[in-house]
Protein backbone atom coordinates (compact mmCIF):
# COMPACT_ATOMS: atom_id res chain seq x y z
CA UNK A 1 0.00 0.00 0.00
CA UNK A 2 1.57 3.30 -1.09
CA UNK A 3 1.77 6.12 1.43
CA UNK A 4 2.40 9.85 1.14
CA UNK A 5 1.51 13.36 2.19
CA UNK A 6 -0.67 15.77 0.21
CA UNK A 7 -0.67 19.56 0.67
CA UNK A 8 -3.02 22.01 -1.06
CA UNK A 9 -1.36 25.29 -2.09
CA UNK A 10 -3.38 27.97 -3.86
CA UNK A 11 -1.83 31.40 -3.40
CA UNK A 12 -3.90 34.53 -2.98
CA UNK A 13 -2.89 38.18 -3.25
CA UNK A 14 -1.42 38.18 0.26
CA UNK A 15 -0.24 34.70 1.17
CA UNK A 16 2.27 32.47 -0.62
CA UNK A 17 0.88 29.08 0.37
CA UNK A 18 3.16 27.30 -2.10
CA UNK A 19 6.27 28.61 -0.31
CA UNK A 20 4.82 27.35 2.99
CA UNK A 21 4.03 23.97 1.41
CA UNK A 22 7.57 23.64 -0.05
CA UNK A 23 9.13 24.37 3.34
CA UNK A 24 6.72 21.88 4.91
CA UNK A 25 7.67 19.23 2.30
CA UNK A 26 11.30 19.51 3.39
CA UNK A 27 10.27 19.08 7.05
CA UNK A 28 8.12 16.09 6.11
CA UNK A 29 11.02 14.41 4.31
CA UNK A 30 13.30 15.03 7.29
CA UNK A 31 10.91 13.72 9.95
CA UNK A 32 8.44 11.36 8.29
CA UNK A 33 10.50 10.09 5.36
CA UNK A 34 7.40 10.08 3.16
CA UNK A 35 6.88 11.33 -0.40
CA UNK A 36 4.97 14.59 -0.80
CA UNK A 37 2.48 15.79 -3.38
CA UNK A 38 1.29 19.34 -3.87
CA UNK A 39 -2.10 20.15 -5.38
CA UNK A 40 -1.73 23.60 -6.90
CA UNK A 41 -2.34 25.85 -9.89
CA UNK A 42 1.30 27.04 -10.05
CA UNK A 43 2.91 25.75 -13.26
CA UNK A 44 6.44 27.02 -12.56
CA UNK A 45 8.39 23.76 -12.01
CA UNK A 46 11.18 25.57 -10.14
CA UNK A 47 8.66 26.50 -7.46
CA UNK A 48 7.39 22.93 -7.06
CA UNK A 49 10.82 21.21 -7.09
CA UNK A 50 10.57 20.22 -3.40
CA UNK A 51 7.68 17.84 -4.10
CA UNK A 52 7.83 14.27 -5.39
CA UNK A 53 4.57 14.75 -7.27
CA UNK A 54 2.67 17.78 -8.51
CA UNK A 55 -1.04 17.70 -9.33
CA UNK A 56 -2.06 20.73 -11.35
CA UNK A 57 -5.64 21.84 -10.97
CA UNK A 58 -7.50 25.11 -11.01
CA UNK A 59 -8.89 26.32 -7.70
CA UNK A 60 -12.65 26.31 -7.57
CA UNK A 61 -13.83 29.77 -8.59
CA UNK A 62 -14.92 31.57 -5.48
CA UNK A 63 -15.79 35.01 -4.29
CA UNK A 64 -15.21 33.80 -0.78
CA UNK A 65 -13.10 36.18 1.27
CA UNK A 66 -11.64 35.58 4.68
CA UNK A 67 -10.36 38.16 7.15
CA UNK A 68 -6.76 37.39 8.20
CA UNK A 69 -6.26 38.90 11.68
CA UNK A 70 -2.48 39.13 11.44
CA UNK A 71 -2.62 40.94 8.07
CA UNK A 72 -5.58 43.01 9.26
CA UNK A 73 -7.08 42.55 5.80
CA UNK A 74 -9.31 40.25 3.77
CA UNK A 75 -8.16 38.08 0.90
CA UNK A 76 -9.71 35.53 -1.45
CA UNK A 77 -9.68 32.13 0.21
CA UNK A 78 -9.28 29.20 -2.22
CA UNK A 79 -10.14 26.43 0.19
CA UNK A 80 -13.18 24.77 -1.26
CA UNK A 81 -11.81 21.94 -3.39
CA UNK A 82 -10.33 20.02 -0.45
CA UNK A 83 -13.00 17.35 -0.83
CA UNK A 84 -11.53 16.33 -4.21
CA UNK A 85 -8.41 14.93 -2.54
CA UNK A 86 -9.72 11.34 -2.65
CA UNK A 87 -9.66 11.54 -6.48
CA UNK A 88 -6.46 13.57 -6.76
CA UNK A 89 -4.13 11.80 -4.33
CA UNK A 90 -1.53 9.53 -5.97
CA UNK A 91 -1.43 7.24 -2.90
CA UNK A 92 -3.53 4.50 -1.28
CA UNK A 93 -2.95 5.83 2.25
CA UNK A 94 -2.78 9.61 2.37
CA UNK A 95 -2.03 12.18 5.00
CA UNK A 96 -3.49 15.58 4.07
CA UNK A 97 -1.89 18.56 5.80
CA UNK A 98 -2.68 22.24 5.67
CA UNK A 99 0.20 24.29 4.24
CA UNK A 100 0.39 26.11 7.58
CA UNK A 101 0.77 22.92 9.63
CA UNK A 102 4.34 22.71 10.94
CA UNK A 103 5.91 19.24 11.11
CA UNK A 104 8.63 19.24 13.78
CA UNK A 105 8.59 15.58 14.88
CA UNK A 106 7.85 12.08 13.58
CA UNK A 107 4.56 11.80 15.52
CA UNK A 108 2.39 11.83 12.38
CA UNK A 109 3.95 8.52 11.27
CA UNK A 110 1.79 6.84 13.91
CA UNK A 111 -1.33 7.72 11.91
CA UNK A 112 -0.42 5.16 9.28
CA UNK A 113 -0.52 2.41 11.94
CA UNK A 114 -4.10 3.18 12.95
CA UNK A 115 -6.60 0.74 11.53
CA UNK A 116 -9.20 3.31 10.42
CA UNK A 117 -10.27 4.41 6.93
CA UNK A 118 -10.49 8.06 7.91
CA UNK A 119 -9.33 10.03 10.93
CA UNK A 120 -8.94 13.71 11.77
CA UNK A 121 -8.45 15.76 14.92
CA UNK A 122 -11.51 16.16 17.12
CA UNK A 123 -10.05 18.71 19.54
CA UNK A 124 -7.60 21.58 19.15
CA UNK A 125 -5.97 23.70 21.85
CA UNK A 126 -4.02 26.91 22.11
CA UNK A 127 -0.44 26.02 23.17
CA UNK A 128 -0.17 29.20 25.27
CA UNK A 129 -3.26 28.14 27.22
CA UNK A 130 -4.21 31.79 27.17
CA UNK A 131 -7.03 32.27 24.70
CA UNK A 132 -10.52 30.86 25.20
CA UNK A 133 -9.85 28.39 22.40
CA UNK A 134 -12.43 25.84 23.51
CA UNK A 135 -15.13 27.74 21.60
CA UNK A 136 -13.38 26.65 18.38
CA UNK A 137 -14.02 22.99 19.15
CA UNK A 138 -17.76 23.40 18.65
CA UNK A 139 -19.74 25.43 16.14
CA UNK A 140 -23.27 26.69 15.55
CA UNK A 141 -26.03 27.42 18.02
CA UNK A 142 -26.41 23.72 18.86
CA UNK A 143 -22.69 23.21 19.59
CA UNK A 144 -21.89 20.69 16.88
CA UNK A 145 -18.51 19.07 17.73
CA UNK A 146 -15.78 20.20 15.33
CA UNK A 147 -13.57 17.83 13.36
CA UNK A 148 -10.50 19.70 12.11
CA UNK A 149 -9.56 19.36 8.43
CA UNK A 150 -6.00 20.58 9.18
CA UNK A 151 -4.70 17.00 9.46
CA UNK A 152 -6.63 14.17 7.80
CA UNK A 153 -5.38 10.63 7.26
CA UNK A 154 -7.38 8.32 5.01
CA UNK A 155 -7.12 5.08 3.09
CA UNK A 156 -8.57 4.90 -0.41
CA UNK A 157 -11.83 3.26 0.64
CA UNK A 158 -15.56 3.43 0.39
CA UNK A 159 -15.86 5.21 3.73
CA UNK A 160 -13.31 7.91 2.82
CA UNK A 161 -15.02 8.38 -0.56
CA UNK A 162 -18.37 8.76 1.22
CA UNK A 163 -16.98 11.36 3.61
CA UNK A 164 -15.46 13.42 0.79
CA UNK A 165 -18.60 13.11 -1.36
CA UNK A 166 -20.68 14.25 1.60
CA UNK A 167 -18.32 17.21 2.17
CA UNK A 168 -18.87 18.15 -1.46
CA UNK A 169 -22.65 17.89 -1.05
CA UNK A 170 -22.47 20.14 2.04
CA UNK A 171 -20.27 22.64 0.20
CA UNK A 172 -22.65 22.72 -2.79
CA UNK A 173 -25.63 23.27 -0.48
CA UNK A 174 -23.87 25.34 2.17
CA UNK A 175 -26.77 27.76 2.68
CA UNK A 176 -29.03 24.86 3.68
CA UNK A 177 -26.48 23.27 6.06
CA UNK A 178 -25.54 26.65 7.49
CA UNK A 179 -29.17 27.19 8.44
CA UNK A 180 -29.64 23.60 9.64
CA UNK A 181 -26.69 23.80 12.05
CA UNK A 182 -27.36 27.51 12.74
CA UNK A 183 -23.84 28.65 11.88
CA UNK A 184 -23.46 32.41 12.20
CA UNK A 185 -20.19 32.68 10.23
CA UNK A 186 -20.64 33.57 6.55
CA UNK A 187 -17.46 31.90 5.37
CA UNK A 188 -17.58 28.25 4.33
CA UNK A 189 -14.97 26.23 6.19
CA UNK A 190 -13.73 22.74 5.41
CA UNK A 191 -13.78 22.09 9.15
CA UNK A 192 -17.55 22.62 9.21
CA UNK A 193 -18.12 20.43 6.16
CA UNK A 194 -15.86 17.69 7.51
CA UNK A 195 -17.54 17.70 10.93
CA UNK A 196 -21.02 17.44 9.43
CA UNK A 197 -19.92 14.86 6.82
CA UNK A 198 -18.19 12.55 9.31
CA UNK A 199 -21.22 12.62 11.55
CA UNK A 200 -23.62 11.88 8.67
CA UNK A 201 -21.47 8.96 7.46
CA UNK A 202 -21.29 7.60 11.03
CA UNK A 203 -25.09 7.66 11.28
CA UNK A 204 -25.43 10.85 13.36
CA UNK A 205 -23.98 9.08 16.39
CA UNK A 206 -21.40 11.78 17.26
CA UNK A 207 -18.87 8.99 17.70
CA UNK A 208 -16.53 9.55 14.78
CA UNK A 209 -13.01 8.09 15.19
CA UNK A 210 -10.43 10.77 15.89
CA UNK A 211 -6.66 11.15 16.04
CA UNK A 212 -5.72 10.08 19.57
CA UNK A 213 -4.08 13.39 20.51
CA UNK A 214 -5.24 17.00 20.21
CA UNK A 215 -4.20 19.54 17.60
CA UNK A 216 -1.66 22.03 18.99
CA UNK A 217 -2.48 25.50 17.64
CA UNK A 218 -0.77 28.87 17.68
CA UNK A 219 -3.20 31.74 17.23
CA UNK A 220 -2.63 34.77 15.01
CA UNK A 221 -2.37 37.18 17.94
CA UNK A 222 0.94 35.72 19.15
CA UNK A 223 4.45 36.26 17.79
CA UNK A 224 6.01 33.13 16.35
CA UNK A 225 9.78 32.88 15.76
CA UNK A 226 12.06 29.97 14.91
CA UNK A 227 15.04 29.28 17.19
CA UNK A 228 16.42 26.21 15.42
CA UNK A 229 14.96 23.89 12.73
CA UNK A 230 12.57 22.23 15.21
CA UNK A 231 12.32 24.75 18.03
CA UNK A 232 9.92 27.69 18.03
CA UNK A 233 9.32 30.55 20.43
CA UNK A 234 5.81 31.92 20.94
CA UNK A 235 5.56 35.35 22.56
CA UNK A 236 2.27 36.76 23.70
CA UNK A 237 0.74 39.31 26.02
CA UNK A 238 -1.70 38.31 28.74
CA UNK A 239 -4.97 40.09 29.51
CA UNK A 240 -3.24 42.18 32.18
CA UNK A 241 -0.54 43.25 29.67
CA UNK A 242 2.21 40.95 30.94
CA UNK A 243 4.59 39.75 28.20
CA UNK A 244 5.16 35.99 28.25
CA UNK A 245 6.76 33.38 26.03
CA UNK A 246 6.99 29.64 25.69
CA UNK A 247 9.26 27.39 23.63
CA UNK A 248 8.03 24.42 21.60
CA UNK A 249 10.64 21.80 20.82
CA UNK A 250 9.93 18.92 18.42
CA UNK A 251 6.19 19.57 18.64
CA UNK A 252 4.01 19.64 15.53
CA UNK A 253 1.55 22.55 15.46
CA UNK A 254 -0.97 24.49 13.39
CA UNK A 255 0.29 28.04 12.79
CA UNK A 256 -2.84 30.15 12.44
CA UNK A 257 -0.88 33.38 11.91
CA UNK A 258 0.19 33.19 8.27
CA UNK A 259 2.33 36.34 8.37
CA UNK A 260 4.72 35.02 11.06
CA UNK A 261 4.96 31.62 9.35
CA UNK A 262 5.59 33.35 6.02
CA UNK A 263 8.54 35.21 7.57
CA UNK A 264 9.99 31.94 8.94
CA UNK A 265 9.58 30.23 5.58
CA UNK A 266 11.34 33.14 3.85
CA UNK A 267 14.31 32.93 6.27
CA UNK A 268 14.40 29.46 7.85
CA UNK A 269 17.06 28.41 10.40
CA UNK B 1 -3.62 1.37 18.74
CA UNK B 2 -3.55 1.78 22.51
CA UNK B 3 -2.55 4.60 24.82
CA UNK B 4 0.28 3.41 27.08
CA UNK B 5 -0.40 4.21 30.73
CA UNK B 6 -1.14 2.73 34.14
CA UNK B 7 -4.60 1.47 33.11
CA UNK B 8 -3.36 -0.51 30.10
CA UNK B 9 -0.32 -1.77 32.02
CA UNK B 10 -2.53 -3.01 34.86
CA UNK B 11 -4.80 -4.90 32.49
CA UNK B 12 -1.80 -6.48 30.78
CA UNK B 13 -0.19 -7.42 34.11
CA UNK B 14 -3.25 -9.27 35.40
CA UNK B 15 -3.84 -11.20 32.15
CA UNK B 16 -2.85 -14.80 32.93
CA UNK B 17 -2.57 -16.01 29.33
CA UNK B 18 -0.12 -15.29 26.52
CA UNK B 19 -2.82 -13.81 24.34
CA UNK B 20 -6.09 -11.99 24.94
CA UNK B 21 -8.66 -9.85 23.17
CA UNK B 22 -8.51 -6.16 24.14
CA UNK B 23 -10.49 -3.15 22.93
CA UNK B 24 -8.25 -0.61 21.20
CA UNK B 25 -8.66 3.20 21.28
CA UNK B 26 -11.47 2.91 18.73
CA UNK B 27 -13.27 0.19 20.68
CA UNK B 28 -12.32 -2.42 18.13
CA UNK B 29 -11.60 -5.86 19.65
CA UNK B 30 -8.06 -6.96 18.75
CA UNK B 31 -6.32 -10.23 19.63
CA UNK B 32 -2.90 -9.38 21.05
CA UNK B 33 0.24 -11.05 22.34
CA UNK B 34 0.04 -9.90 25.97
CA UNK B 35 3.77 -10.00 26.77
CA UNK B 36 4.76 -8.19 23.56
CA UNK B 37 2.21 -5.41 24.15
CA UNK B 38 3.14 -5.19 27.83
CA UNK B 39 6.81 -4.70 26.97
CA UNK B 40 6.05 -2.07 24.29
CA UNK B 41 3.59 -0.21 26.55
CA UNK B 42 6.00 -0.24 29.50
CA UNK B 43 8.82 1.12 27.33
CA UNK B 44 6.72 3.89 25.73
CA UNK B 45 5.23 4.93 29.06
CA UNK B 46 8.63 5.07 30.77
CA UNK B 47 10.15 7.01 27.84
CA UNK B 48 7.47 9.67 28.21
CA UNK B 49 7.64 9.75 32.01
CA UNK B 50 11.44 10.11 31.92
CA UNK B 51 11.19 12.92 29.34
CA UNK B 52 8.56 14.62 31.50
CA UNK B 53 10.76 14.31 34.62
CA UNK B 54 13.75 15.84 32.82
CA UNK B 55 11.62 18.71 31.50
CA UNK B 56 10.07 19.26 34.93
CA UNK B 57 13.47 19.40 36.67
CA UNK B 58 14.79 21.76 34.01
CA UNK B 59 11.82 24.10 34.52
CA UNK B 60 12.26 23.99 38.30
CA UNK B 61 15.93 24.95 37.92
CA UNK B 62 15.00 27.87 35.64
CA UNK B 63 12.39 29.12 38.10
Amino acid sequence: MTQGVVIFAFNNERIDYLAMASWSARNIRRHLDLPTCVITDVTDTARTADFDQVVLTEPQQTQQHRYFYDYKASAVWHNINRSSVHDLTPWDHTLVLDADFVVASDQLKLLFNIDQDFIAHRMAYDVTGFSAFQDNNWFGTYKMPMSWATVMCFRRSKKAQLIFDTMQMIRDNWLHYRQLYSVSENTFRNDFALSIAMNIVDGHTLSTPAIPWDLASITANTKLTQLDPDTYKISYVTGDDKPKWIVLKQQDFHAMGKQALGAIVANPC
Amino acid sequence: MWRAGPELLTVLTICPDESAVLLDLYETPVKVDIRELELAAQQRWQEQMNAWLIEHEELNRNR
